[in-house]
């Protein structure tokens, strides 16, 4: 049973410059215990996809002409302010890129631990305190007490990002959404933050839905993905079909043109040309400019989903492309 | 290698005084962002310089240009000391070696059209012939896949992967034996990287430049470098040509380091198993004794925390690296 469902959504924002169609009618589900990558360039509309319907996004300038999102069956977009409230940063909680933009810097790490525990659970101060305490110790922060009082400033990004995951599992989400959570971190301290977070989903069941640019992280933490480009989903399906059985010409051409530190490459294959400008895309795939395969019916309408096996979906209409 | 080294640097150190106080500036302590490194660059080769943020590449990097000024060391370039030139002297130098930046939307003026952006060097060294220069303008800009139409426009025009093919056009105007590239693909998305990272490995070949390609990416570099300097805390760990360096890392730290770079491919990337580092990686400020890597260092003895190993070759090999625990 789907815990979390998107159907048809669309988020545009109205600008001067005319309507940008971020995302545009995209549709997928998630269900408990699951890890869901969503994988894309910039201005693919990953986290725009997220974001719209949580209400984090300023509107206008954005609007949400269709769509909906079932949460557990109910409608997030048709809810009250108030009732949305109690699910936003409780039953679905969030991590972000930079940890630093993301934590307020003049209140000490404790009092921004406790608040959600406070505001959501109703938890008495000294209870919140012990709580987050141990949350702390749980991401693996060495002297939580300590660490409750200290700044943010007075933490590398590591550990900002490690607080930040203590903050988003306070409350016992049964939704982790994280944006690019290791883009901003090096390496050596991306590979512990992302067995933290595999550690934690395992114990807590938690559904995790994981946006990254990075194809590398996706195939190492999700169980199902789906590829995104110019507000469309172009594929989705479990993570290991998508990398080994693609059917869709940019998922494959994007697998080929990412460098890998296991492969000694002469040549990448590209991509030629650029992402389209989002104002400027018409009813037909946003692809056409840049597919080696277009046809003429590719530019006039954005084909339907093609069902390939079970789960495993791509939206082309060009069948044989190999 | 027997040729001559277009660039050749030794024992160069990039300090740098940090001061406290308001009124009275004292130096209170000092930062080794660049401690003791030394390389040779071939023509026509490519080093790579990678490690994590703080590691020293970027300061590195700027010091062999003279953005900043060395601490101390020697930097030979072309067989001129570089670092002993000053004035007109050094001028005559700079046009040998160009830089290309990260930033695309930062590094190119947005008043000045692409045309008086590509000018600029040439009229500043004197090079500026009139009609045959703009025909070269217009060849340069054919060849990194812009098209002359650009010269006329402004760089608000055109996408972070056109800007960054600009950049790579006026850091060839001047026709220098060296580039320096600091991430220059780090702020683009995948499908153009690949273009860039193409254009830049053709040109180089053609040109038969030297390149130090400066990135925090280890996949990146291993595809376009010839060979790779690993930096930690200011030093440079271990320096391999590509293959063996990927294949037989001998460092703790570039063992860790690869093994922490994911790989897009499920099937390899569920079942890897990683050598991890515990913490991140210290200031530069008060950097631990001995050996710098020691507080992470998975085979670490007493002796690393008193003594610092130094550069040492492999079986013989081209292949250096610094530590006293692997054999």
């Amino acid at each position: 049973m789907a815990i979390l469902e998107i159907k048809n959504l669309k988020a545009h924002f109205h600008t001067r410059r005319g309507v940008v169609k971020a995302v545009n009618g995209i549709s997928y589900s998630i269900e408990p215990g699951q890890t869901l990558g969503i994988v894309g360039e910039s201005g693919s509309g990953k986290s725009v996809s997220q974001l719209s319907y949580l209400k984090l996004l300023p509107s206008p300038p954005l609007k949400i002409p269709e769509g909906e999102v079932l949460f557990h069956g109910e409608n997030i977009l048709a809810m009250p302010e108030e009732r949305l409230r109690t699910i936003r940063g409780n039953k679905i909680s969030m991590i972000f890129q930079e940890p630093m933009t993301s934590l307020n810097p003049y209140l000490t790490i404790g009092s921004q631990l406790i608040e959600p525990l406070i505001i959501h659970l109703k938890k008495s101060k000294r209870d919140a305190w012990k709580e987050a305490c141990a949350a702390l110790s749980r991401v693996g922060i060495a002297e939580p007490e300590k660490a409750m009082k200290s700044y943010p400033h007075e933490f590398s990004g590591g550990m900002r990002q490690r607080v930040m995951i203590a903050m988003a599992l306070t409350t016992r989400p049964e939704i982790l959404i994280a944006d690019e959570p290791t883009t901003a971190l090096d390496v050596t301290v991306q590979a512990q933050i992302l067995d933290l977070l595999r550690e934690i989903q395992k114990e807590t069941q938690m559904a995790i839905i994981l946006i990254t640019h990075d194809l590398g992280v996706i195939a190492g933490l999700a169980d199902k993905m789906v590829v995104m480009y110019a507000g469309r989903i172009f594929e989705e399906g479990p993570v290991e079909k998508i990398f080994h059985q693609s059917e869709h010409p940019y998922t494959r051409a994007l697998l080929r043109s990412t460098p890998r530190v296991d492969v000694l490459q002469d040549k990448i294959p590209v991509i030629g040309g650029s992402i389209p400008d989002l104002s400027q895309v018409g009813q037909g795939c946003p692809f056409y400019e840049r597919c080696e395969f277009r046809t003429d019916i590719c530019q006039s309408t954005f084909p339907t989903s093609r069902k390939i096996a079970h789960n495993h979906e791509t939206f082309c209409h060009v069948e044989k492309f190999q | 290698m027997s040729a001559t080294p277009s660039l050749s640097v030794r024992s160069l150190k990039v300090h740098y005084k940090l001061r406290s106080g308001f009124f009275n500036f004292k130096a209170t302590a000092t930062l080794k962002a660049v401690d003791d490194v030394s390389f040779d660059l071939y023509p026509g080769e490519v080093l790579g310089l990678v490690g994590e943020s703080g590691c020293g590449k970027s300061s590195l990097g700027r010091a062999l240009l003279r953005l900043q000024e060395p601490t101390s060391g020697n930097i030979q370039l072309g067989g001129l000391d570089f670092l002993s030139l000053h004035g007109e002297a050094l001028r005559n130098v700079r046009p040998q070696i160009q830089m290309i930046f990260q930033d695309p939307y930062a590094s190119l003026d947005p008043r000045m059209t692409i045309e008086a952006t590509l000018r600029e060097p040439l009229e500043a060294h004197g090079l500026w012939s009139g009609i045959d220069s703009q025909k070269n303008l217009e060849q340069l800009l054919d060849r990194v896949g812009i098209g002359k139409k650009a010269l006329a426009k402004y760089p608000h025009e055109f996408s972070g992967g056109q800007r960054q093919r600009i950049a790579i056009a006026r850091a060839l105007v001047l026709r220098p034996k060296v580039i320096i590239a600091d991430e220059p693909v780090s702020s683009l998305d995948v499908s153009v990287q690949a273009q860039i990272l193409n254009l830049l490995k053709e040109i180089q070949k053609e040109l038969h430049l030297s390149i130090v390609f400066i990135s925090h990416n280890l996949a990146v570099v291993k595809y376009i470098a010839d060979r790779i300097a690993v930096m930690y805390l200011g030093k440079i760990v271990e320096l391999a040509p590509k293959d063996h360096l990927y294949s037989q890392p001998q460092h703790p730290y570039t063992q860790a380091l690869i093994s922490a770079v994911p790989i897009p491919d499920p099937r390899i990337e569920k079942f890897r198993k990683r050598i991890e580092l515990r913490g991140e990686i210290p200031s530069p400020i008060n950097p631990p004794k001995g050996c710098a890597f020691h507080t992470r260092c998975p085979i670490a003895q007493e002796s690393c925390k008193q003594h610092a190993p130094e550069l040492k070759n492999y079986r013989n090999s081209s292949q250096q690296f610094s530590c006293f625990e692997v054999k």
